[in-house]
């Protein structure tokens, strides 16, 4: 079999995902003010809870998440690194303390408040504190969570992701914050990396960038955070510790967007490059948000225990309330 | 083209690809699309 029947299964979801990219362009540009990327996730979500993903689409579908991450690779070219370096240590901080305080918070809440016990609270914790969905499923292979767990706590993450994906924009509005506090607000607070970037580019184009790349420092601690929780739950699942797990967790993509950022700030590319690789970018990121809409289920989430649900919205308006008062002064 | 239809192909070159971590993908696809950029460049295209 040659590439292009390897790549023929693809092609109906690859087509639906440009359809719906085309078609938020095509609004985006006859609504004044409303942001394409927005309108991405809005079509996908409409289509996807009211006619579904056709079954011979969803192979091409599923690559979404390749396009996103493909999507943030190449944003690495519109990272001015001076500007970065300068706030980079404040934002660092922000995260470590983020991501280590509120993994400690999410156990306290859910263990201690709302009485859920075994790998779910650690669970919920991971996907709240780190990545969303995938640190889940990371943490939930190093504790050998039964299935039924990582299922419940990752439609709980994603009922959190749909609900922050519309209510951190206005809020960033309402709160009149710039767009750099913005994006790292979003990016230290909310969970899975599709819907920061997605409300970072709602808010404007810088937010987008700086929820990003604090998104991906967050997302950068998860293979220290899986050998955290091995450790913690001692021998379990001790049997892929240390350095190995470090860097099967680690998200091989931001490499690529830290090389990126490198070839774009040592002078090598003419702006008029730099700005094709930033159309090509945002034409992936819109694709993958037609992905993200389409993969939100509202009938699923309707499904979401209560306890969980308690816990992780205590969990995010504390960690988002700190997190709003130390963007706010630092930043 | 993602990783976990990681069924064999015949193809070695699609074989590989499907073997890859998604985050390579990623890497890889970014690289080559920053590489096309700077050979449209070189060739004045940019």
């Amino acid at each position: 079999m040659g590439v292009a029947a390897a790549a023929r299964p693809y092609l109906p979801g690859l087509g639906l995902l440009a359809a719906g990219a085309l078609l938020s362009h095509l609004a985006a540009g006859a609504v004044d003010g409303l942001q394409p990327l927005v309108v991405a996730v809005a079509v996908g979500a409409l289509v996807g809870n009211t006619v579904g993903t056709p079954e011979v689409a969803k192979p091409g579908v599923g690559v979404d998440k390749l396009f996103l991450e493909t999507g943030i690779v190449l944003l690495g070219a519109a990272v001015v690194v001076e500007e970065f370096l300068a706030a980079g240590p404040t934002v660092l901080g922000l995260v470590v303390v983020a991501v280590g305080g509120g993994l400690l918070l999410a156990e306290l809440i859910a263990r201690g408040l709302f009485r859920l016990d075994g790998t779910t609270p650690s669970l919920l914790a991971a996907g709240a504190s780190i990545c969303g969905v995938s640190a889940v499923v990371a943490i939930g292979r190093v504790l050998d969570a039964r299935g039924s767990a990582i299922t419940f706590a990752a439609a709980t993450v994603l009922l959190f992701d749909a609900v922050t994906l519309v209510a951190f924009p206005i809020a960033g509005e309402w709160l009149g914050l710039t767009g750099r506090q913005f994006g790292v607000w979003a990016g230290v607070s909310m969970f899975s990396t599709g819907p920061v970037a997605a409300a970072g580019f709602a808010h404007s184009p810088e937010a987008g960038q700086w929820a990003t790349v604090t998104k991906l420092a967050r997302n950068s601690l998860l293979g220290g955070v899986a050998v955290a929780y091995s450790l913690a739950y001692t021998a379990r699942s001790a049997t892929d510790p240390g350095v190995r797990r470090l860097w099967a967790e680690f998200p091989k993509f931001l490499l690529g967007f830290l090389a990126v950022a490198a070839v774009a700030n040592s002078g090598l590319l003419s702006p008029a490059a730099l700005e094709s690789i930033g159309r090509v970018s945002d034409a992936l990121f819109t694709l993958a948000f037609v992905g993200l809409g389409l993969s939100i289920r509202l009938r699923e989430m309707r499904e979401v225990g209560g306890a969980a649900v308690g816990a992780v919205l205590v969990h995010l308006l504390v960690v988002s309330a700190l997190a709003l008062a130390a963007v706010r002064w630092l930043l | 083209m993602a990783s976990d239809a990681a069924a064999e192909t015949g193809s070695p070159l699609v074989d590989r690809w499907t073997a890859l971590d998604r985050g390579w993908q990623a890497l890889a696809l970014g690289l080559g699309i920053v590489a096309a950029h700077a050979a449209g460049q070189v060739a004045g295209l940019f």
